[in-house]
């Protein structure tokens, strides 16, 4: 274990602990043991001493365990009341009833609701509390400081429950349809295919596999498509004579145009999962068809962007590539039921605006049509991501958490986001997005950031819009984040083929934040509204 | 220089030819420790060591006529143990008989024999094919190898692993 994973597993294992000896004002007991999951997930998320799947599994046991109604601590807990009876001047209730900001908590129909009062010392341990908020027989808390004050647990199935969130099963489709397209080469022969038209010249050649690599990773994972081309880009490169700069063009595109690519749409790459569960959690619902017609035309300028870029950064000796081989697309029956499948699902999945069918339940399509006419067999059903599928479960159930302890309100109401702006607020989201998942994994930096952004967007209160664009420009932000080898898988492969050098890896990374932070805020207040209002 | 835990091991009695191995196989030292001993027992000693250190072998390169146990016989020994069975398995002879050969085909699993002498360039060609087959089948990490080992199939052994984004 080295230095980082084991700082990673002090800090976690500190930053778990330290809230319980802490008692801070306005956080009830559960906010302070959800900010205790939330200590440990972040240090270990960030420093892994531990597989960040393994940490999103932990994040859901330690939920389960210690903030659901079925766990040892709060399965046969209840908050000890007092009723109110009139005495002539206030109600007599023991000192402990009351906070130390002159609070106290009123027990109403299940929920509970803060009340500030007026006190006055009484006789023994008692106080006299005055409040045009409380009346005859109500019940508060007679001891605030309990575990069950302020926090009504849910049940355990709301937690594990979200290892089968219909954004979880949406994914679930897309890897069965990822699968399909490696077993039958259809990624590797769409590719050559659509290829053909962008001819020998280099510039048209860059530009051709950029726009194939972010289609195909729109749908397939970042990763896999980064991995695909690689196949695809080495036989264009060893063309190419020992000086000549553009390898590390081509060698560069395609991270960047499939990082990019994963933006366009919902199932493109993991954080856009969190971005649509958060937004469906508040009852704001974004089809496949919205959050493509949200995010295109923007995927579709940033390429074009990094295509000059590149071509200016990088230009080329060779005048003309050996191309087109051919193209023989699998033509056994089981390739052909996929290719029947994989049409319908992505058919149905961009038209969702016209039938209105749940791009979720559609998700449905290949899983049970795939699986039951065994084009995936049991073998390739196992090798599918399924951590990939935890990842995202363990950072939903910490959203929870951190929404039904009020530990969200709590960590953003220290700092007064009316004062700053709703723009200054989206702006700085963006930024912090782009520089945290540079280091960090894209899906951990969206789920860390999400119940903040979120929060802030219920707060300023402006409307759903508001919420939408912060919780779409912290999970595209983290798209937009590779200046790094360790930025991104796809950054790491195109690193490992020896063609690019880190710092063109970080001068190119760093344009394409900059310029895609900037594009954009610039959606985020020109465009977005207009398809939102 | 990567902090590599596999080795190559070649065995060959005569000292000119092993330069000339050892030299086309420069290239990959940074990934593999390159090992050479002029005998079998010197190799069954050096490999004793390496395997102490948490070494492992990927690939061995084999001369069939030497003092001593015979580079066939050696490969079949190696085919047999469970720590060995792995790597590549190369002999590189001009003198391995008819009976030899069928043997070290049969009973050793020979991966590939190239007859001395060998054009230049041959050797290189073969050894970074077995190192790319090695690899894919026994290593996790595969972006090690991309730029010194065959890329093309690298990415592709990739591209059929499920990868996914983070």
């Amino acid at each position: 274990m080295n230095t980082t994973k084991t700082a990673g597993l002090i800090l976690g294992l500190v930053g778990f602990i330290l809230p319980f000896f802490l008692s801070l004002p306005g956080l009830s007991y559960a906010g302070h043991i959800a900010l205790s999951i939330f200590l440990l997930a972040a240090f270990f998320w960030m420093l892994e001493p531990i597989p960040i799947h393994g940490t999103s599994v932990l994040v859901i046991f330690l939920g389960v365990l210690l903030l659901s109604g079925q766990g040892p601590l709060y399965k046969n807990a209840q908050a000890p009341l007092t009723q109110l009876t009139s005495q002539s001047d206030g109600f007599e209730v023991p000192s402990t009833a009351v906070t130390a900001t002159n609070q106290v908590w009123i027990r109403d129909n299940g929920s509970w609701r803060a009340a500030d009062v007026d006190i006055q010392p009484s006789g023994n341990s008692n106080v006299i509390i005055r409040s045009t908020e409380l009346s005859e027989g109500m019940q508060i808390a007679s001891e605030t400081t309990h575990r069950s004050v302020n926090y009504t647990p849910r049940r355990y199935q709301d937690y594990v429950g979200t290892l089968a969130n219909p954004i979880i099963i949406l994914f679930l489709g897309g890897f069965m349809l990822a699968q399909g397209a490696v077993k039958y080469s259809f990624d590797k022969n769409l590719t050559r295919y659509l290829l053909k038209p962008f001819g020998s010249r280099p510039g048209a050649i860059l530009i051709g596999l950029m726009l194939v690599t972010a289609a195909l990773s729109a749908f397939m994972s970042n990763t896999a498509t980064t991995a695909m081309m690689m196949t695809v880009i080495i036989p264009i490169v060893a063309q190419m004579g020992p000086g000549d700069r553009f390898k590390t063009a081509l060698a560069l595109s395609i991270p960047i145009a499939a990082n990019i690519g994963g933006i366009a749409t919902p199932i493109g790459t993991p954080p856009n999962a969190i971005v649509i569960a958060a937004l469906q959690k508040e009852g704001i619902m974004v089809s496949f068809t919205e959050w493509m017609a949200l995010t295109l035309p923007l995927v579709l300028i940033i390429l074009a962007v990094a295509w000059f870029m590149l071509i200016k950064l990088f230009p080329a000796q060779i005048s003309a590539f050996k191309t087109g081989s051919d193209v023989t697309f699998d033509r056994s029956s089981k390739a052909v039921v996929f290719y029947a499948i994989f049409m319908t699902t992505v058919l149905l999945w961009v038209t969702e605006s016209l039938h209105g069918i749940s791009s979720n339940i559609v998700a449905l399509l290949p899983v049970a049509g795939l699986a039951l006419t065994e084009v995936l067999e049991v073998k390739d059903i196992r090798k599918l991501p399924w951590e990939v599928l935890w990842l995202v479960a363990g950072g939903l159930a910490l959203g929870l958490y951190m929404d039904h302890t009020g530990l969200a309100t709590y960590l953003v109401s220290t700092i007064d986001w009316a004062s700053l702006g709703g723009f200054a607020v989206i702006a700085m989201f963006a930024a912090v997005a782009v520089l945290m998942s540079n280091f960090l994994s894209n899906t951990v930096t969206a789920t860390l950031l999400m119940p903040l952004a979120i929060t802030i967007g219920i707060m300023q209160g402006s409307g759903s819009m508001n919420i939408v664009e912060l919780a779409l420009v912290v999970g595209v932000g983290t798209s937009m984040a590779m200046a790094l080898p360790i930025s991104t898988p796809p950054n790491a492969i195109a690193m490992s083929t020896g063609m690019v050098k880190t710092p063109d890896m970080a001068k190119t990374g760093v344009i394409i934040g900059v310029v895609g932070i900037t594009l954009m805020l610039a959606y985020a207040i020109l465009y977005w509204p207009l398809l939102l209002n | 220089m990567m902090n590599t835990n596999l080795f190559i091991m070649c065995v060959e009695d005569e000292g000119e030819v092993l330069e000339t191995v050892l030299r086309d196989l420069q290239m990959y030292e940074d990934h593999f420790r390159i090992e050479a001993a002029q005998s079998v027992d010197e190799a069954r000693q050096v490999i004793e060591v390496l395997l102490k250190d948490g070494l492992r072998p990927a690939l061995f390169i084999c001369d069939h006529k030497m003092p001593g146990t015979s580079g066939v016989d050696y490969l079949v020994e190696l085919s047999t143990s469970p720590q060995m069975s792995k790597a590549k398995r190369m002999l590189l002879t001009g003198q391995a008989g008819h009976q030899d050969t069928i043997k070290a085909v049969n009973q050793a699993g020979l991966d590939y024999y190239l007859a001395k002498p060998w054009k230049p360039g041959d050797l290189q060609d073969v050894v970074n094919n077995l190192l790319t087959e090695f690899v894919i089948h026994n290593e996790e990490n595969l972006l090690a190898y991309m730029a010194i080992l065959d890329g093309e199939k690298i990415s592709d052994a990739m591209r059929n692993r499920s990868l996914s984004d983070t």
